[in-house]
């Protein structure tokens, strides 16, 4: 090995440190595992704060377990269409009552078959606001789950309800054995491609492979490790001295160029569900008055922020329907950058020199650091004099998304179909409009596609108008790995890291 | 000597007293709290509150207080709301890690700096001197994790001599494990060593100065022995007194280490624990740390003792 001469005066240094002689052995370890090993080291910035998907909708967690360790009756595909899953096919006459038919021959990780009892259970137990499920609302139009043998159950609901089919798909939604509820936090056990190998707290996670796969030739990997790597920079550094193969969503979009230009390395750029906003407080003077939240939306330039913040990643938005929606229009032309414009609504809405207002943003999530910096920029053009404070996560949750304690914010909303938001005057927007809530409430119950993508216009053009937040961009899907891996989802429907494709280039 | 153990130990434990009262009341009486911080942007606020209230942390702190301390009175300190584990488990498991790669720092610190600090007094003003106050201004100029990533840059990504950080645990063996922790011991103790070789460098020249030492040449001692009998062993209070205080600083500048190395030590298991506020982790590890930081101040305190006769008969 022609490394060791070199390497010599470090390892000198060290062994005296020490106190090593020279008989230490394995001077430098062999090159990281051959490329074709079916093996992957995935990144990930957060460690899960548990692992059980029906008890935090956090990111880390679905990264984790959501398709990999455990599977829902429908999945989201890589499309973002709802297809057949655990249950292979349904039917509905009257759009109340939904039977499903399981997938025969499903088998938990290493243990019995998956059958309808399971599903009653988990569903009457999401529903069971005692089990603090975190969204027990996505299951509060169930009436009655019935078991009709073995593989067929049949759930009725109190009212038609569009996003049921949807719900179902959640990662809230996942079917774990009735059994093992107990341990979800920390040793998960579903149908998924993946079972857990060990968890080391603070470290990683590692998965194996589930051998008894549903789906035949399914999973390609035979060992997934997730490591926690808070720090980009390391992450990046990991990736270039192949520790790692994958980062999945540490890297900032100021990195790209980078790994472009590694050849050994590639980048995935694609399509996110999550909007990043200037949340405004609707309930505070001055942005209860309408014309004040137009002004400001008209003083903001988002390509610009694009730009300065993104360097050019990520798509502007107009309303909080994603890209990715099936019914998305695209509304960021709607209330255009005219920053004459916004000078006269501030003027009209009595504020002719200006206003003062406090944004705060968190270096939790360092993009919203530096688009809060571009946008103080583009308000201070039109009078509107911003200081920029940042906070720590946990205080923002309380103070701002709890207490709706603050004047402007910005945060990325990562949820797909997250509209609903909107016609909860009790959200940390304040957005108390009863001609949204009248048509989001239609669109809940209207099926008929036609009608329903109708009212999805029509919410979207209330979004523009209204202007309650600002959408600024979708935030991009940004992965870089290793040559040769292949099978990653490029655009991202929903939060999920599905490995189950996953595998190196032969 | 007895009495001064006693009034240290009394003091110990009053300090302990403080520092649980305090980590205590401050993680609650802070804004944020781990129910929501676990449920986040996407779940329902019914769900936070009432997840919050099955933590009992709705309950007044003073109760919370007396339960805790009962708790751990009986070594028993409570079950980490983010891991699921035993938080002694979890300091256990994380001081495999954090131990180590302190020692190692304090071996490469004490090793490097003391000589150096040495070698430089009694070449003061010349080029050696010169040479190697230059060397320890620049430890002193870098900021620990900047060096880390510069060292990561340079042995792991451009040489590809060491990995770029992360822990395989001791049982991948002793020289693998040993080699994780090389550059973040290396990055971590520079920093330490450069100021250590300044005081150390100070401490000699003072007693260079002295009359004994004078005495120690006039009797035909040879230098190497004036220095290293005379000279070291004196100057060593002062030595000892910023070793002792800067143990206590590896063990704080290691969680910024842990973070650009990504290991899973007793400093990242901290910061954590604190975005997460996973409350009985927290006070866990601020406890373990003071009772760390007491305990060497009050072994330096003892060796002080050793060291110096007059303390002994006081």
């Amino acid at each position: 090995m022609t490394r060791s001469p070199r390497f010599g005066w470090l390892l000198g240094t060290a062994l005296l440190v020490v106190g090593l002689g020279p008989g230490a052995p394995g001077l430098v370890g062999p090159p990281p595992a051959a490329a074709q090993a079916p093996q992957l080291a995935v990144q990930i910035t957060a460690e899960p704060p548990g692992l059980d998907l029906t008890a935090t909708p956090a990111s880390a967690t679905a990264t984790v377990v959501f398709y990999n360790i455990q599977e829902a009756l429908v999945k989201v595909d890589a499309q973002g269409r709802l297809v057949p899953w655990l249950a292979e096919r349904w039917h509905t006459t009257d759009n109340l009552n939904y039977t499903f038919f399981l997938k025969k021959g499903v088998r938990f990780h290493g243990g019995r078959e998956l059958t309808a009892d399971d599903v009653k259970f988990v569903l009457d137990r999401a529903r069971n606001p005692e089990t603090k499920h975190p969204n027990a609302r996505h299951y509060e139009d169930i009436a009655t789950i019935h078991v009709r043998d073995p593989h067929t159950v049949t759930i009725a609901l109190k009212q038609n309800n569009a996003m049921f089919l949807h719900n179902l798909a959640r990662q809230g939604s996942v079917i774990y054995p009735r059994e093992a509820v107990d341990q979800l936090k920390a040793h998960p056990i579903g149908t998924g491609p993946f079972m857990l190998d060990r968890w080391d707290r603070g470290d990683r996670v590692i998965l194996k492979r589930n051998p008894d796969y549903h789906v035949k030739g399914l999973p390609k990997l035979d060992r997934v490790t997730f490591r926690f790597i808070p720090d980009t920079n390391a992450a990046l550094a990991a990736l270039q001295a192949g520790d790692i193969d994958v980062m999945a969503f540490g890297l900032g979009p100021e990195s790209v160029e980078v790994v472009r230009r590694a050849p050994n390395l590639q980048v995935i750029l694609g399509e996110t569900t999550s909007d990043v906003i200037l949340a405004l407080n609707n309930s505070k003077k001055p942005f209860s008055d309408v014309r004040v939240r137009r002004a400001i939306t008209h003083a903001i330039d988002k390509a610009e922020v694009v730009k300065g913040a993104m360097f050019g990643l990520g798509r502007v938005l107009g309303s909080n329907v994603d890209p990715l929606n099936p019914y998305f229009v695209d509304m960021s032309k709607a209330v255009p950058y005219d920053p004459a414009r916004a000078k006269q609504l501030l003027t009209e809405a009595g504020y002719p020199n200006g206003l003062e207002a406090v944004l705060k943003v968190t270096p939790q999530y360092p993009y919203t650091v530096r688009t809060g910096e571009v946008l103080v920029g583009q308000l201070e053009k039109v009078g509107v004099r911003v200081k920029l404070e940042q906070m720590e996560w946990g205080q923002w949750l309380d103070r701002i998304y709890k207490n709706a304690d603050y004047d402007m914010t910005i945060i990325g909303h990562a949820e797909a179909w997250d509209a609903g938001n909107y016609a909860n005057p009790k959200y940390y927007y304040r957005y108390d409009s009863a001609r949204f809530q009248e048509v989001y409430a239609a669109s809940e119950r209207t099926l008929e596609e036609k009608k329903r993508r109708e009212l999805y216009a029509q919410l979207q053009k209330i979004m523009a108008d209204e202007a309650p937040v600002v959408w600024l961009y979708v935030y991009p899907r940004l992965v870089a790995a290793k040559k040769g891996v292949q099978g990653i989802w490029k655009d991202l429907p929903n939060p999920s890291l599905d490995l189950s494709e996953v595998g190196w280039a032969k | 000597m007895r009495r001064l153990i006693l009034r240290r130990a009394v003091a110990f434990l009053a300090t302990l007293f403080v520092v649980s009262v305090l980590v205590f009341t401050v993680v609650r009486v802070l804004p944020g709290d781990p129910a929501l911080i676990i449920m986040g942007t996407e779940a329902s606020p019914e769900a936070a509150a009432a997840l919050r209230r099955a933590m009992g942390l709705d309950r007044p702190i003073p109760v919370q207080y007396a339960e805790w301390l009962g708790a751990a009175l009986r070594g028993d300190l409570g079950r980490s709301i983010q891991y699921d584990v035993a938080v002694g488990r979890l300091i256990v498991s994380r001081l495999a890690v954090t131990l180590p790669l302190t020692v190692l720092a304090a071996a490469f610190m004490i090793l490097t700096a003391v000589p150096l600090g040495v070698y430089a007094a009694t070449r003061q003003g010349r080029a050696g001197d010169v040479l190697a106050m230059l060397l320890s201004q620049l430890g002193i100029a870098i900021p620990s994790f900047w060096a880390g990533l510069l060292l990561i840059l340079l042995f792991a990504v451009r040489l590809g001599w060491v990995q770029a950080g992360g822990f395989d645990g001791w049982t991948a063996g002793l020289w693998p494990a040993l080699r994780a922790l090389l550059l973040p011991a290396f990055a971590l103790g520079a920093v330490q060593a450069a100021v250590l070789t300044r005081t150390t460098r100070a401490a000699v020249l003072e007693v260079l100065r002295a009359d004994y030492v004078r005495t120690a040449r006039a009797k035909g001692l040879a230098e190497r022995g004036v220095t290293w009998k005379h000279v070291l062993r004196n100057s060593l209070l002062t030595i000892v007194t910023i070793v002792g205080l800067q143990l206590g600083q590896l063990l704080t500048g290691s969680i910024v280490l842990e973070n650009v190395f990504y290991l899973p030590g007793l400093g990242r298991l901290a910061l954590g624990a604190i975005s997460a506020r996973d409350l009985p982790v927290v006070q866990g590890v601020v406890l373990f740390v003071a009772v760390t930081v007491v305990t060497l101040n009050f072994l330096v305190d003892v060796l002080y003792a050793v060291l110096d006769p007059r303390i002994r008969y006081e």
